[in-house]
């Protein structure tokens, strides 16, 4: 047999992270995704040990400065694509620059020197994930999927879409739908 | 942790195609180790070994003798150790077809072969980043599909 | 129901007759009535008659008896007292008949009980007198007296048949007036009688008559359709048959006869003798549909086969329903067709068809695989020369960069046609492929592969809003694509293409050369250039694989994106025109059906 879930990468993060802290008897605060503080002294050892969990779970400790800023980049960029309230690309380079507190240009150049990719890019690609979720997690329509997320047009998410993966929405929706059936047949 | 490299595999029975492969990711800039098999066959037997140290993209010709690249494609599907791979086909035909039957069955890139070795440097670069984008970000992998 | 009906309805005609009997019974009672009266004043009158003749014979007899006696009184002959004598008898005679005669009237009775006393005492008196006349004691004033006496009796005797008489005479007056007034009213009823009798007659008969006319033509027309029906049976080799359920009688029309093989009514037909018809193989499945047939008193075709004598076998279709019949019998009705032509012909396109399918099939995976198959050498050509170019560059003379050039736009040219072939031989039609779509899109789509060419030629491309249509999705975006690369390719020099698409509708009436189509109403799209154009005269080559109107030099159409139009527009059962004025532009108009 074989279900299909849909998971929260955040919530279960945070929830595996609060879980192992209080085992630890560490008392902290969690700030934004990905930022923890410590509200005490936290000995050498317990600390050590913390890291230890962590890497096994394959979560890392971030130390360099350049990379805990582009993540900040990256939460706040997946963050404004999760809640758009206005048109994205318009206003993105300056929501960046104000909520980091660093000139877009600054921003945009360390990025790609992270990321090996564009500031833009990025965004497209985080936006065309999201309508990918929905359209497999939700019955919105394409229309509603483009008005949900700041869209001029269907056809401009559409083509959108098209240059980002190489295919359209409604194949992308074939295959997935054609692949869960698949999968449920095998099972 | 993890090595700064991808590790590409290939399986393509045509040489020329082969060389083309590894002459594009030597010029190319990215950090990669590449593999390449002749035929499904001897993928499969390098794949199946316990020890083997798994690709993180794996290039699949469809038309191979032997064993083909679907064949390839749905005998790694089933094996829950290659979950992580990312499988791109890669293949002459552009038919519409191939591309969804091997997407339904689980290929996440389907690319064309090019006429053109720049081109070729481009996808392959292309492949590369979208992979990592996926990896490091934490995307939804059974949400990655990509022709090219 | 309209009086027309009620007047031609047999109800009506039983109440015409019934009427009519009860008129001629009750004027025949009336001329019985009549006549008997009439007979019965004839009888009173003849009785008058005779009581008028006994009393005159009464009055006359008394006379008799006293001229004799007064002849013997004065001669005393006694040859003269012999009618005396006999006189007694005769008149008790004369007195019983009168009073037989008047037995029914009481007003007589008393008269002649009277009139009896009366002659009795005038005879005691005679007698009397008589003696004292034998005695010779005629001057005796006993005679005298007695002889007054009977004087006196004879004049009230005489008084009382006068009056009697006079009585009888009156009514006899009455009663011939009445018998003659009932002799007069008598031939008048029974003339009537006759006359209505003979009236109503004559309207049974036109009635009769009338219901006969139509019942006669009512039987022409039936005779005719069954004529007709016989013949149909035999043009579309049916037969028909009847099977009385309760009875378990069977009757066939004479084609069943003819479809068995038989000649008509050859037979006697029954249940199993038809049985013996059926291909063994059929025959249980028959016997349980029949009876199924029966207890549903409907049922849906059923099919056999029937093996005739000369051994040939035939398909049939049978249909039956129950009906009842006015005495509630159960009667089966039932059509039998004969399908073997049918069945033929069937198999036989079948067959056709099964083959077309193969051919196709076999065309299309030539096609396919001769087009992929040649695309790989070739790809790894175009690599190589891409290869050649980038990193062997400097070490080519001027003109081995020069072939270099030709080897590069020969293998492009190889795969612009191979790829059209390719795109040609996969552009087929599926049902399942069609899906509600935005055309919109679709050409949005379309426009974004041409991205590059329209911002090289600074190409404005505008269009309506599209409707929805269920279509191919990658075909029409193909369709778009051909046309619109169409108008680039073929774009006059120097002058940036313009691009219009419109949207409208059309009737199929209005619909260029199309003669029949289930469709009433087309999507029709309209894309138009401002492009070199072409003659009108080639309007229709230019769609045909492999045409091309120019040189091959001038521009670079592999002669395939056209037709590959067509096929798309006709895989969606549209129709695709095109017109051209040389130097000025070209539109192409694609026609979709709205289903």
């Amino acid at each position: 047999m074989k279900i299909f879930i849909k998971f929260d990468f955040t919530n279960l993060s945070s929830r595996f992270i609060d879980d192992k802290l209080k085992e630890l008897g560490i008392k902290y605060r969690m700030l934004n995704f990905g930022e923890i503080e410590f509200l005490e002294d936290v000995p050498e050892a317990k600390l050590q040990a913390f890291y230890r969990i962590l890497e096994d779970y394959g979560i890392e400790k971030i130390e360099n400065q350049k990379v805990i800023l582009v993540q900040k980049m990256k939460d706040t960029i997946i963050d404004m694509v999760l809640n758009a309230k206005e048109p994205i690309n318009v206003k993105s380079s300056v929501y960046l620059s104000e909520k980091l507190g660093h000139s877009y240009g600054y921003l945009s150049n360390l990025f790609s020197e992270v990321t090996y990719t564009s500031v833009e890019n990025f965004i497209i690609l985080q936006r065309i994930e999201y309508a990918k979720s929905l359209m497999i997690n939700t019955e919105l329509s394409l229309t509603e999927i483009a008005f949900k997320l700041q869209y001029s047009s269907v056809a401009h998410l559409s083509t959108q879409f098209k240059n980002n993966t190489g295919i359209t929405p409604t194949t992308f929706q074939r295959i997935i739908t054609k692949r869960r059936e698949l999968n449920t047949n095998k099972s | 942790m993890r090595e700064d490299y991808t590790r590409v595999v290939l399986a393509d029975d045509d040489e020329d195609d082969r060389s083309f492969f590894m002459e594009a990711f030597e010029e190319l800039k990215i950090q990669t180790k590449v593999g390449v098999y002749k035929d499904g066959v001897d993928l499969m037997n390098a794949l199946n070994q316990l020890d083997s140290i798994l690709p993180d993209i794996l290039f699949l010709d469809l038309n191979m003798p032997k064993k083909s690249g679907l064949e390839c494609l749905k005998e790694i599907k089933s094996n829950d150790r290659f979950k992580d791979i990312a499988i791109a086909i890669y293949s002459t035909s552009a038919s519409e077809e191939d591309i969804e039957d091997t997407f339904v069955n689980g290929a996440n890139i389907y690319i064309k072969k090019p006429n053109n070795f720049n081109i070729l440097k481009k996808i392959l670069s292309d492949v590369v980043t979208m992979n990592w984008q996926y990896h490091t970000n934490g995307l939804n992998k059974d949400n990655f599909l990509l022709r090219l | 129901m309209n009086f027309k009906s009620i007047y031609n309805s047999e109800r009506f005609l039983k109440i015409i007759f019934g009427l009519s009997l009860f008129i001629v019974l009750v004027m025949g009672g009336l001329a019985y009535q009549y006549i008997k009266k009439l007979s019965k004043t004839f009888e009173e009158v003849q009785l008058t008659y005779q009581i008028n003749i006994e009393l005159e014979k009464l009055a006359s007899l008394l006379k008799d008896a006293e001229s004799s006696k007064r002849a013997y009184i004065i001669s005393k002959d006694s040859t003269y007292l012999e009618p005396f004598l006999l006189s007694d008898e005769a008149l008790s005679n004369s007195l019983t008949r009168l009073k037989s005669l008047t037995a029914n009237s009481h007003e007589h009775q008393k008269d002649v009980n009277e009139l009896e006393v009366k002659i009795d005492q005038s005879i005691d008196i005679f007698e009397k007198t008589l003696q004292l006349a034998i005695t010779n004691k005629i001057e005796s004033p006993e005679f005298i007296a007695g002889f007054n006496e009977g004087r006196r009796t004879m004049n009230s005797l005489r008084f009382k048949i006068i009056q009697m008489t006079t009585h009888e005479n009156n009514m006899l007056g009455i009663r011939q007036e009445k018998s003659s007034q009932s002799l007069s009213n008598a031939p008048m009823i029974v003339y009537y009688v006759l006359i209505i009798s003979l009236v109503v007659l004559l309207l049974i008969y036109i009635q009769i008559s009338k219901n006969l006319k139509s019942l006669k033509q009512k039987n022409e027309l039936l005779e005719t359709f069954k004529e007709s029906t016989t013949q149909s049976e035999i043009i579309s080799k049916l037969g028909n048959w009847m099977w009385h359920v309760e009875n378990s009688n069977f009757e066939f029309s004479d084609n069943l006869y003819r479809l068995l093989g038989e000649e008509p009514q050859s037979f006697e037909p029954d249940f199993d003798t038809f049985m013996s018809f059926v291909h063994t193989d059929d025959r249980n499945k028959l016997t349980e549909q029949v009876e199924k047939m029966i207890e549903h008193e409907d049922l849906p075709f059923i099919h056999y086969r029937i093996v005739q004598k000369s051994g040939s076998i035939k398909h049939f279709k049978s249909y039956g329903k129950v009906l009842f019949d006015s005495e509630g019998n159960r009667k089966l009705l039932g059509t039998t067709a004969d399908i073997t032509d049918e069945i033929e012909n069937y198999r036989l396109i079948e067959e056709r068809n099964l083959e077309l399918e193969r051919n196709n099939k076999e065309l299309a995976s030539f096609n396919y695989v001769a087009s992929h198959d040649l695309q790989e050498p070739l790809r790894k050509i175009q690599t190589f020369i891409s290869r050649l170019e980038d990193k062997e560059q400097e070490h080519l003379s001027n003109n081995g960069k020069l072939y270099i050039q030709r080897i590069k736009s020969s293998s492009a040219r190889m795969r612009s046609l191979i790829d059209d072939l390719l795109q040609f031989s996969r552009t087929n039609k599926s049902e399942e492929a069609f899906e509600d779509s935005n055309i919109n899109i679709l050409l949005e789509t379309a426009k974004h592969d041409l991205a590059e060419i329209i911002s090289d030629k600074r190409a404005r491309i505008s269009s309506d809003k599209l409707p929805s249509m269920k279509v191919i999705p990658f075909q029409i975006k193909q369709l778009f694509l051909n046309l619109m690369s169409n108008s680039l390719k073929y774009s006059r020099e120097n002058i940036a293409p313009v691009i219009t698409i419109t949207y409208s509708q059309t009737k199929v009436s209005d619909l260029p050369k199309v003669k029949y189509s289930k469709y009433t109403l087309y999507h029709t799209i309209t894309i138009i250039d401002n492009g070199i154009g072409f003659d009108q005269d080639y309007a229709e080559k230019i769609f045909i694989l492999f045409n091309r109107l120019h040189n091959k030099n001038e521009y670079s159409g592999t002669g395939i994106g056209l037709s590959i139009c067509k096929k798309i527009v006709e895989n969606h059962n549209g129709y695709i025109t095109a017109e051209g004025n040389v130097d000025q532009g070209s539109t192409f108009i694609f026609y979709l059906p709205i289903t």
